[in-house]
């Protein structure tokens, strides 16, 4: 470029760069119009949906759910508002990461296998540009997804599965208005978002060193499970700080009254450490990058 | 941007990475002792007993390696950590929230009823406050005084065991004095030492821990982890029942327990006591221990390893702190002791 810049010192200066909105925006169109991005979406809509019908047509306050479901679905009978909690915590364990590690697999490592990533990689945007990028189609999904799963969850909670007037029964037995109720169920789709953008940042960090998007989904599910495995062996305690699924279960904590933040916040900051490792490997590595 | 700088940024990400790992591995870390002048343990003991409950918000964990059978409901009793947040109001109001994984049972006091709330059972359980156990412990101290009953206490303690102010400790992050009470060499106990750690500033006991014999680990940690002194939020210590939940008024308790000590004997004193009683027969009844359900009698005859002797028959419990003996024709011995000492008393 600078060559070229030498060679023609009087051409006018135009734009060399194009602007990061118009890129992100045109990555974003791309990602969404993938029949597989929709599909997954509906799957998640259809977990809240299927999940209060199942409640409201099987369990009722003071019926025999006495801590038989698993987690917080038990609670979710005659309080709805629970629900896009309870929905959020259970998609979590393995369909948000799935959503996730799809469009990051997608991202870099599908454009490799069309060979469409050479011309990206070859066309005039900067490489931190070409994964800030990829990235904002990520986030995207990321986002839309949980907000799909709590938007169908309040929603399915108030209208099938229905509850004290328009409140939420806490764990701790107290109630809440709908206003904090909301605030409680967006308090913990934020958090999901952070739990999903550090496996976000994983998976386009193996997406970025292989051109099979497969390996990307084998990766980030097989070490979900991996994960699972480690934390329950308990001669390996010592690890848990370090696993990322290990604070996956604070986002009960938002149904506690005294509301408390310790566990949302550490098993954030887990999450941001993961993101911020990820970042990095995937821009040292795209900046390398040859086809 | 340069290839240079690039790596340099890449490096200064990846330190970023390393310290957040490390600050979420690092352990809270024990800090040096504090410094506080030297108290005699009559004033620390009467200190403790005059002081008023401070209304505070806090965090307690309870680090339990006790060895007891688990036992439903109640996860804080078996093995491992687990963490209850508490709430005071300094007069006699007061919350307690036992979380779990996916659950909470909460406790709230307001002064005239006790409310006990299990989001499991969606259940709530009242009772009048003042007749529970915690009522007579509450009252009995205010109507003596303090620098006497302190004086008393120590010297009873005094027969059995040293009483000492083993330096200070940080618990926490409160400046504590550590009061150890150690049996002297001739009980035969399971105990090596139990510890408890008080305010320096409020003389609010802050951590209790149980040592047992042949083990450098604590058998029992019950302690805050968080506190905060101050004047509470009013509406944590009031509670209304949720709509859809049932209320149940609690089962007098006190009509059971009286019974079931005054069965009991105890035999030796000190820290070798040994509690001798009749086992439950279906009904409530209390073990010194309290590791028994209430349903008594199937649960202990399913534990432990079984054991014979002049006494008779039947089963022995041990676990870090305390052995249990349950024989055939319905007798229980308990105490914080060896086998053989229960057995001795037994055979009386």
């Amino acid at each position: 470029m600078t060559a070229l810049e030498t060679r023609t010192p009087t051409r006018t200066p135009t734009r060399t760069t194009a602007p990061l909105g118009r890129l992100a925006a045109a990555e974003v169109r791309w990602v969404l119009r993938r029949p597989r991005t929709l599909v997954l979406l509906g799957l998640l809509a259809l977990v809240a949906v299927a999940l209060g019908i199942g409640i409201a047509l099987t369990g009722g306050p003071g019926g025999d759910g006495d801590g038989d479901g698993p987690g917080l679905v038990a609670q979710v009978a005659g309080n709805g508002l629970v629900l896009p909690i309870a929905a959020l915590g259970l998609a979590l364990t393995l369909l948000l990461p799935l959503t996730v590690a799809t469009a990051s697999a997608d991202a870099i490592a599908g454009e490799a296998a069309h060979g469409t990533l050479r011309g990206l990689l070859l066309a005039p945007v900067g490489r931190a540009r070409l994964v800030v990028m990829k990235a904002a189609g990520v986030v995207t999904v990321a986002v839309l997804a949980v907000l799909v799963v709590a938007v169908v969850g309040v929603l399915t909670g108030l209208v099938v599965v229905g509850g004290p007037g328009g409140t939420m029964v806490t764990l701790s037995g107290t109630t809440l208005g709908l206003g904090e109720a909301l605030g409680r169920v967006a308090l913990v789709a934020g958090w999901t978002v952070v739990q999903l953008l550090a496996v976000a940042a994983v998976a386009l960090a193996v997406s970025a060193f292989t051109e099979h998007p497969l390996v990307v989904l084998a990766a980030v599910l097989g070490g979900l499970i991996v994960f699972g495995v480690l934390a329950a062996i308990p001669s390996l305690e010592w690890l848990q700080p370090l696993l990322l699924t290990s604070g996956w279960g604070a986002g009960t904590d938002a149904l506690r009254d005294p509301l408390p933040l310790g566990d949302l916040a550490s098993s954030s900051l887990r999450a941001l450490v993961y993101v911020v490792l990820g970042s990095v490997v995937t821009v040292v590595r795209m900046r390398r990058r040859d086809g | 941007m340069g290839r240079r700088s690039w790596v340099g940024a890449g490096l200064g990400a990846a330190l970023v990475g390393a310290v957040g790992v490390g600050l979420l591995v690092a352990p809270a870390g024990a800090a040096a002792a504090p410094v506080l002048p030297p108290v005699s343990p009559e004033d620390l003991v009467s200190s403790v007993i005059a002081a008023d409950a401070p209304a505070l918000a806090g965090e307690v964990e309870v680090d339990n390696a006790l060895g007891l059978p688990a036992v439903p409901g109640v996860p804080q009793l078996a093995n491992g950590t687990s963490a209850i947040r508490v709430w005071s109001g300094g007069d006699g109001r007061g919350r307690v929230a036992l979380p779990s994984a996916d659950g909470e049972r909460t406790l709230v006091s307001d002064g005239t009823t006790r409310w006990a709330y299990d989001s499991r059972e969606r259940t709530v359980t009242r009772a009048p406050a003042g007749e529970g156990p915690d009522g007579p412990a509450d009252a009995g101290p205010d109507a003596q005084d303090p620098t006497t009953a302190a004086t008393q206490a120590v010297a009873t303690l005094r027969q059995s065991s040293t009483v000492t102010v083993d330096g200070t400790a940080e618990v926490a992050g409160r400046a504590a004095y550590q009061l150890v009470l150690t049996p002297l060499p001739s009980e035969r106990t399971l105990l090596r030492e139990v510890r408890v750690a008080v305010d320096a500033e409020t003389r609010l006991p802050l951590q209790l821990t149980v040592l047992a014999q042949g083990s450098g680990e604590p058998a029992l940690q019950v302690g805050f982890s968080e506190i905060a002194y101050g004047p509470q939020d009013p509406s944590l210590f009031t509670f209304t029942p949720p709509p859809g939940t049932t209320v149940e008024d609690a089962p007098a308790r006190d009509g059971a327990q009286p019974e079931g000590e005054r069965q009991g004997t105890t035999v030796g004193d000190g820290w070798d006591r040994v509690m001798v009683g009749q086992a439950p027969q279906g009904g409530p009844g209390q073990q010194p221990e309290g590791e028994a359900r209430p349903e008594g009698a199937p649960d202990l005859s399913a534990l432990g390893t079984p054991v014979s002797g002049p006494w008779g028959t039947g089963r022995v419990i041990t676990t870090a702190v305390a052995t249990v003996i349950v024989t055939d024709d319905g007798r229980i011995a308990a105490g914080a002791v060896p086998q053989q000492v229960l057995t001795e008393a037994l055979a009386r």
